[in-house]
């Protein structure tokens, strides 16, 4: 038996939830023909790391950062075209948020800000609009433009 | 809300199954007794209850044991959807699917839903014989907890068995009146309720 330490929901419960949130947040940073791969990869990494979670808060956001990340390494390894010596059948790392920096580390200070909100701690945008000391609307604007300009690095 | 497309869930669940990722999976049928949840453990069949009400707390029940990696997949629970609908549907074959007793923690209870496995359509047990098969001859309470409690109804044929009092007794997938149903179907109402099941081995 695996039985976690502390009460994790069912990994179907997540799916069911977040499913397709997460597929139109895959469909805007790696455009509608890749989305899917995007977030089967993303399930799957997320499904890896998942009993070693060490509590079940913001869920959500994780997945939202491990579908992040799985858009930009998606769409890195269809494009690599130098042979590394990593296999690309390799497991990939555990997604944290370390990796979520290194991906949005291009970004100016204010759009990193606004995805740090969004997808680190969790935040609805009246949330984010408080800490950025702007309208809701306005923090909705910021969060998505920061995901376009991830976007836009991807093509 | 949209869910996601079935291919993609799916090709997730079966990579996942390929990668040894999954404690359990689930599938959902529809019978003529409801929506029926079908939980899959590494060694057979573990829950089996309504989706209808208790199905996040069946699917966190079995996280609760098993492991919180619990995925859905209608394609893995194929034969199972299949044979539990087939025999809800009235199909006179022994519904036979691997059963796994994991949920169940008490070993009393554990041994009494083992006996309880071998009890063969077309028959009935009391509660008190079921407790002396299951070795204590003055547990027939516990038995009734046992019965009670059994996470894999239908499998496990709590359904066969019958109070002392010549009622059918209350049924936990769906009350009395689909026990009975269960029963007629399996041509076992017709006689008096047995003092044993009709198997040597017990």
């Amino acid at each position: 038996m695996t039985a976690a330490s502390i009460a994790l929901p069912p990994f179907w419960s997540l799916v069911d939830a977040h499913g397709d949130e997460l597929l139109d947040h895959a469909r805007r940073l790696a455009g509608p023909q890749h989305a899917e791969d995007v977030v089967q990869e993303a399930l799957l990494r997320a499904l890896r790391a998942y009993p070693r979670l060490r509590h079940a808060d913001h869920l959500r956001a994780w997945l939202y950062r491990i579908t992040t990340t799985a858009a930009i390494d998606v769409h890195r390894s269809r494009h690599r075209e130098v042979v590394t010596d990593v296999p690309p059948s390799r497991p990939f790392h555990d997604p944290d948020i370390d990796e979520f920096e290194a991906v949005i580390g291009f970004l100016g200070d204010s759009a990193r800000d606004a995805l740090r909100l969004r997808f680190v701690e969790d935040l609805e945008y009246e949330a984010i609009a408080d800490r950025l000391d702007c309208s809701p609307a306005a923090a909705r604007q910021r969060v998505s433009t920061a995901v376009r300009s991830l976007r836009e690095r991807l093509t | 809300m949209t869910p996601l497309p079935d291919h993609l869930l799916e090709s997730f669940a079966a990579e996942a199954v390929r990668e040894g990722l999954a404690d359990a999976l689930f599938g959902v049928v529809d019978t003529p007794i409801g929506r029926l949840v079908i939980v899959q453990g590494g060694h057979g069949i573990v829950r089996i209850g309504f989706e209808a009400g208790e199905g996040d707390a069946l699917l966190a029940g079995v996280a609760g044991v098993l492991g919180p990696r619990v995925l859905r997949s209608e394609r893995e629970l194929g034969a199972a959807r299949d044979a539990v609908s087939a025999y809800l549907e009235g199909d006179d074959e022994e519904l036979d699917l691997p059963v796994d007793l994991a949920l169940v923690r008490s070993p009393f209870r554990r041994t009494v839903l083992e006996h309880l496995r071998r009890v063969p359509r077309g028959t009935t047990v009391s509660y008190g014989a079921l407790a002396l098969a299951a070795g204590n001859p003055k547990a027939a309470r516990a038995v009734g907890s046992a019965c009670a409690t059994n996470p894999i109804p239908l499998l496990v044929p709590c359904h066969r068995v019958l109070p002392g009092t010549g009622r059918v007794g209350n049924y936990g997938l769906g009350g009395p009146a689909v026990k009975t149903r269960l029963l007629q179907m399996e041509g076992a109402l017709d006689q008096p309720p047995l003092t044993g099941p009709r198997t040597d081995s017990l």
